[in-house]
């Protein structure tokens, strides 16, 4: 039961990582290799906040407004100079491999390998009915569905979120219809930043420190969260977060907690081998360039 | 400083073999392979349990199995079985399905769990702490002292790089080559002139982890010790990048690159002045250097420093190159 309690919290933080994910591919369709890097900048985004004020809004201001600027000029400053020679798909892939094994490496200079402590005031032990969670485990999981609603409103109410749904639908067809492609591209990068920042303090707040390679380590978990829900698609990488982090956390009840992720990947590539399109899918999503 | 040279040659030649395993998966058969450097690892672990006298009883902090006291070639053929099979089993479930960025995935995913379970079950390879001691191959007949024997054993991965290059040369050139990389091009067409894309991807996938197992060896008869540190996903895009600069599916190349990403990027910057309070700065601008060339030659210089070679076609009167499935009509020919 309390495997069940911890894992709706882990499955919290893994649905705001994985859905910024899982939107951005829907958009652009490159897989980020760098993903978990643009969490790495927030998380540390939110220190550098903490360092400079103690106050959580400005945290959490910064957490999400660096991983917007890294994801905007990864972007702009980088993907779309090799988009605009024709570069292959694969090619971007290892482009971002290649960008984030850069930030990494840049925070390791700056931050330094050993872990900085990432902490915020001391928290209550609440029983709410069968689970046991901290007052910091009930705020990630509210934040978490207050993200995921705003994000809700925004996809369908709006203008940007109706351009958004349209090009990731079709994007010559959204283009035809007067749809700034681009500049819905462009947005999306600094959506996806935004929410990746704030699944990083979030991360962050929860493990209580920080090291360069904090996302990187959860990127396999995200990818298993958005496959297992069909890559681009939001709303079902929710359902895929949800099984995600409920596998993992209600294993580690049964088999070492250091299988955990292992969990997350035997997943992943039962997933991979037999629903390659993600669990709601209503056909075979071929792959091809 | 002879010394010194001898011993970034010697790494630089043992990953030119780790780069050519991965040129055949990446290179030939177009697969997003992120599985060579676990195979690697594997490689090497099975090389030092085999050849290893069996572990102390009285030692509960160094356990593992086997400890057969095996010479080299012997556990050399035994790193490459098990590295040729378990190439085998992933290659025939992920290759049946998956492509590309998937199966780039499923690869690396693949490789993040063998870590945790080779960290957890101790008995297999004594877990986080890995296995050390490893003896020097041939030096218990040869005793050379200790100069003579780095000299020595260049020589001897340098003989290994050079036989498997000429082999990897000769299946480049021969029909499977052709079919191979026909297949990389266009997998409907190759299959519409009868050949089967899932073996040949299979055959391709299978021969990169022999070459693998064998490069797993040599960097654990070099090291003398291995465990999980040693192999973290960011080494895999390291070979990448020896492929990516020296030339995709070019086995000169893959070389060359191997040659220019250690000899060049990582031992140039070895001399940066230390930098006060950050202790890993050096390493990190290693590896930025290298991302940011390997970002550099994908953007201006895709097809690396040495192009892949073609047949083209012998009669001078004819000036087309035949890419692709082209190659598989027979006519004259000759190699670029």
């Amino acid at each position: 039961m309390h495997g069940i309690g911890f894992g709706l919290v882990t499955a919290s933080i893994i649905a705001l990582a994985s859905v910024a994910f899982s939107l951005q591919f829907s958009v652009t369709t490159t897989p980020n290799f760098a993903h978990g890097e643009l969490l790495t900048v927030g998380a540390y985004g939110a220190l550098v906040g903490q360092l400079l004020t103690h106050n959580i809004v400005v945290e959490i201001a910064a957490a999400m407004l660096s991983g917007a600027v890294v994801a905007s000029l990864l972007n702009f400053a980088i993907l779309q100079p090799f988009l605009r020679v024709g570069a292959k798909r694969l090619t971007i892939f290892l482009v971002t491999v290649a960008v984030g094994l850069i930030i990494q490496n840049l925070l390791l200079i700056a931050f330094g390998g050993a872990p900085s402590a990432y902490l915020l005031p001391a928290f209550e032990l609440h029983a709410v009915g069968p689970f046991l969670w901290t007052s910091l485990d009930e705020a990630i999981m509210a934040a978490t569905l207050l993200a995921l609603l705003l994000l809700h409103g925004m996809l369908r109410y709006t203008k940007f979120g109706k351009s958004l749904r349209a090009v990731s639908d079709n994007p010559q067809l959204a283009r035809v219809t007067g749809i700034n492609t681009p500049r819905v591209v462009q947005l999306t990068w600094a959506l996806d930043g935004l929410i990746a920042g704030f699944a990083g303090f979030v991360l962050a707040a929860y493990i209580g420190s920080i090291t360069p390679t904090v996302g990187f380590t959860f990127l396999v978990v995200i990818f298993a969260a958005s496959v297992i829900g069909g890559l681009g698609r939001p709303y079902g990488t929710l359902v895929g977060a949800l099984l995600i982090g409920l596998a993992m956390e209600v294993s580690a009840s049964y088999i070492p907690a250091s299988y955990k992720t292992s969990v997350a990947f035997g997943l992943l590539i039962v997933t991979l081998l037999f629903r390659p399109s993600g669990i709601f899918a209503t056909q075979i999503w071929k792959f091809s360039e | 400083m002879i010394d010194y040279l001898v011993s970034i040659t010697t790494l630089a030649v043992i990953f030119a073999i780790v780069a050519l395993a991965l040129n055949v998966r990446w290179g030939w058969a177009g697969e997003f392979d992120f599985f060579v450097y676990g195979l690697v690892a594997v490689g090497a672990y099975v090389y030092a349990v085999v050849t290893l006298p069996p572990a102390p009883k009285d030692d509960p902090g160094f356990i593992y199995m086997l400890g057969l006291s095996q010479p080299f070639p012997v556990g050399v053929l035994a790193a490459m079985s098990v590295t040729g099979l378990i190439s085998l089993v992933v290659g025939a479930i992920a290759l049946r399905h998956l492509r590309q960025v998937f199966f780039g995935i499923t690869t690396f995913s693949s490789v993040l769990i063998l870590t945790a379970v080779i960290s957890q079950e101790t008995r297999l390879f004594n877990g986080y702490n890995g296995v050390f001691g490893v003896a020097q191959p041939f030096n218990d007949i040869l005793q050379l002292p200790y100069h003579q024997y780095n000299l020595f054993f260049l020589g001897l991965c340098l003989v290994v790089l050079i036989v498997v290059y000429l082999l990897l040369e000769r299946i480049f050139w021969s029909p499977f080559g052709l079919v191979l990389r026909a297949i990389r091009e266009d997998e409907v067409a190759a299959a519409a002139f009868g050949k089967s894309p899932y073996t040949a991807r299979l055959k391709a996938y299978v021969l990169g982890g022999l070459i693998s197992g064998l490069a797993g060896s040599l960097l654990v008869s070099y090291l003398t010790a291995w465990n999980t540190d040693a192999w973290a996903p960011q080494e895999t895009v390291l070979i990448f990048a020896c492929i990516i600069i020296g030339g995709t599916a070019n086995s000169r190349g893959a070389i060359l690159g191997s040659f220019v990403v250690f000899g060049l990027i990582l031992e140039g910057t070895r001399f940066l002045p230390p930098i006060p309070g950050h202790p890993d700065a050096p390493s990190a601008i290693r590896a930025i250097a290298i991302a940011l060339v390997m970002l550099v030659f994908l953007r201006w210089r895709p097809q690396g420093l040495l192009p892949e070679r073609h047949l083209i076609d012998a009669d001078p009167s004819s000036t087309s190159r035949l890419d692709g499935i082209r190659n598989l009509i027979r006519r004259p020919l000759r190699r670029s």
